[in-house]
């Protein structure tokens, strides 16, 4: 368990955001956690829909309950964001 | 005692050389200061330098300039323009000032390092000029807004901005450390004088001037023709330099020197011109777009001096052209949500007018960044002004500094590396490409994000940051220039019927 900066790329947003986190959460609960800082603030909420997320670039997201721990991410990496 | 023509006695003067023989060429001249390496020895007595004046007639023209400013600030200081002005022109000026007087003063070092260590006679002599213009640039701009401090401290950024680290501050400084401090007296005479202040400080400063007469501040436009003026003339210096280094086998790395500047300077000017011509700059006045005046001034005017001299277009024209219509967006938006950060009180600038104007210059804006300020304006309109500023910081750009920004859904995206065990962001391929070309040159320099996570600020929270950058020290941050009136058309549209 320690704390774990992240670099969040929300789908709609203008700009990569500093989100910490931690390496036990789940990538439900990273996801919920960038949210924080994009949805409502400058990207408009989409009620009902599951926010997902997945290494920039990549095709498919990680799995909700996925431990960030497990995902290979480093410090800062950029993880995309987006509604499902 | 008659004086002879300058014509008469000039050329002797100024080439005038000495042969070191108790020390050798190198220990005159280091290569680390002078630069030039490769350029023959008997080529630096050919420097021709396009302006050719002598002190006497230097100190005459530079009176009658300072005459003029200084009577102008006189006789307009009764006109009370601080109260008077458009509330985003006055955040025009405190950006202006804390931005470039102390680099100003900056510049005369540079100009010193010349009149010290260039190879090229010629070149010592013209630098000795462009060094007092500098301290006269540092100076009057200095000079200027004290008229303001008493009545709005944010003015007092005027001389304290470089010393703080104030996110923009450590944007400049990298910048101008890069460009003005310390590269050797050839390479920065390409990188400052030709690429800097001709491409992009001497024509920036000509929209300044007449964006400053429309909104009827005459003493800044007054200033800032008096400073042009100089400008015009030592831009120059670089340009025989450059014709030196082509002639001379060279032309890869003058080119080079001109791609990593260009880029350099414009990224930096997006903060400095795009958003206040785009957005602060009162719609009634508004003369054209940043992207406009980039595509007139910079894309015509300088490039063809680039292509007149044989070398080309930077190797990521494509990319610059379309990040005209895209990046100033961004850290608009930027600055305006973490405008606590700001010394300067930003003007939204996205009235309905505003953004019809924004539209038509901006084909799209309203389906992209205009999207983003839906949310922000909706927070308002429906009193929740706190889910206006992040709680978060942006990441920031190992290179420019700046907040790595895009068009929503379209063009945001991380551009990294991993040097040594460090990770590098960056905010294009081209500032990856930068740091590239000398990453010993930029591996050790900690952004702001860096130093947040490595602890050196304390608290670790946004109060901390705030402290850390010098707001709530020198003055309170910014908040919006015209107190939110602008939402009042937002508040009609969106009451509910009836």
């Amino acid at each position: 368990m320690a704390l774990f900066p992240i670099s969040s790329k929300f789908d709609g947003d203008f700009v990569l955001k500093l989100v910490p986190v931690d390496t036990d959460d789940t990538m439900a609960a990273v996801a919920a956690a960038a949210a924080e800082h994009s949805v409502g603030v400058h990207v408009p909420d989409q009620p009902g829909k599951v926010i997902r997320a997945r290494a920039e670039g990549a095709a498919d997201p990680y799995p909700l309950d996925m431990k960030l721990s497990e995902t290979g991410l480093g410090p800062t990496d950029t993880v995309e964001f987006y509604f499902e | 005692m008659a004086l002879l023509e300058r014509s008469a006695w000039y050329d002797l003067a100024r080439s005038t050389e000495w042969t070191p023989s108790y020390i050798s060429e190198d220990e005159l001249f280091p290569p680390e200061m002078s630069g030039g390496e490769g350029i023959p020895a008997e080529v630096w007595s050919t420097y021709d330098e396009p302006y050719k004046v002598t002190y006497r007639e230097y100190v005459d023209v530079q009176r009658q300039k300072d005459e003029g400013a200084y009577s102008v600030k006189a006789a307009l200081e009764r006109a009370d323009l601080y109260n008077n002005a458009d509330p985003g022109w006055v955040s025009i000026l405190k950006e202006h000032y804390a931005a470039v007087a102390l680099v100003e003063y900056g510049a005369s070092f540079q100009e010193a390092r010349y009149v010290r260590w260039s190879k090229a006679p010629g070149m010592r002599n013209m630098a000795t000029f462009g060094m007092l213009d500098e301290m006269r640039h540092g100076q009057i701009q200095l000079y200027f807004p004290h008229e303001y401090v008493s009545k709005d401290r944010q003015f007092d950024w005027s001389h304290q901005m470089m010393w703080s680290n104030n996110w923009v501050a450590l944007g400049a400084r990298h910048f101008f450390d890069d460009m003005l401090m310390t590269r050797g007296a050839a390479e920065t005479s390409i990188s400052a004088n030709f690429a800097f202040e001709t491409g992009f400080t001497n024509l920036q400063f000509i929209g300044l001037s007449g964006d400053a007469a429309n909104a009827g501040d005459f003493t800044f436009s007054k200033l800032i023709q008096s400073i042009q003026s100089d400008e015009a003339r030592h831009a120059q210096l670089g340009t025989p330099l450059l014709q030196m280094m082509i002639e001379n086998g060279q032309k890869a790395k003058a080119q080079n020197l001109i791609d990593i500047a260009f880029w350099r300077s414009y990224r930096l000017f997006t903060i400095l011109s795009g958003i206040p011509m785009d957005y602060y700059v009162p719609l009634e006045v508004r003369e054209s777009s940043f992207k406009e005046f980039m595509e007139e001034w910079i894309v015509t005017q300088f490039m063809k001096s680039i292509e007149d001299l044989g070398l080309s277009k930077p190797w990521y024209w494509d990319i610059f052209l379309r990040d005209l219509d895209e990046h100033h967006h961004g850290q608009h938006l930027g600055t305006y949500s973490w405008r606590p950060t700001l010394w300067w009180n930003p003007a939204a600038g996205v009235s309905p007018e505003e953004r019809d104007w924004l539209e038509e210059k901006y084909p799209g804006w309203n389906d992209t960044f205009g999207k983003v300020w839906d949310v922000m304006i909706d927070n308002f309109v429906s009193g929740r002004p706190e889910k206006t500023v992040p709680g978060t910081l942006p990441m920031i750009c190992n290179v420019s500094q700046l907040p790595i920004v895009g068009t929503p859904g379209r063009s945001l995206k991380d551009t990294s590396i991993v040097f040594e065990g460090r990770k590098y962001h960056f905010a294009s391929e081209v500032d990856k490409w930068i740091f590239e070309q000398d990453p010993e040159r930029y591996k050790h320099h900690k952004n702001l994000i860096d130093r947040f996570l490595g602890g050196e600020i304390q608290p670790a929270n946004l109060d901390g940051v705030l402290e850390y950058m010098g707001l709530g020290v020198v003055s309170p941050g910014g908040d919006d220039a015209h107190d939110y009136a602008w939402l009042e058309a937002y508040k009609t549209a969106l009451a509910p019927a009836g």
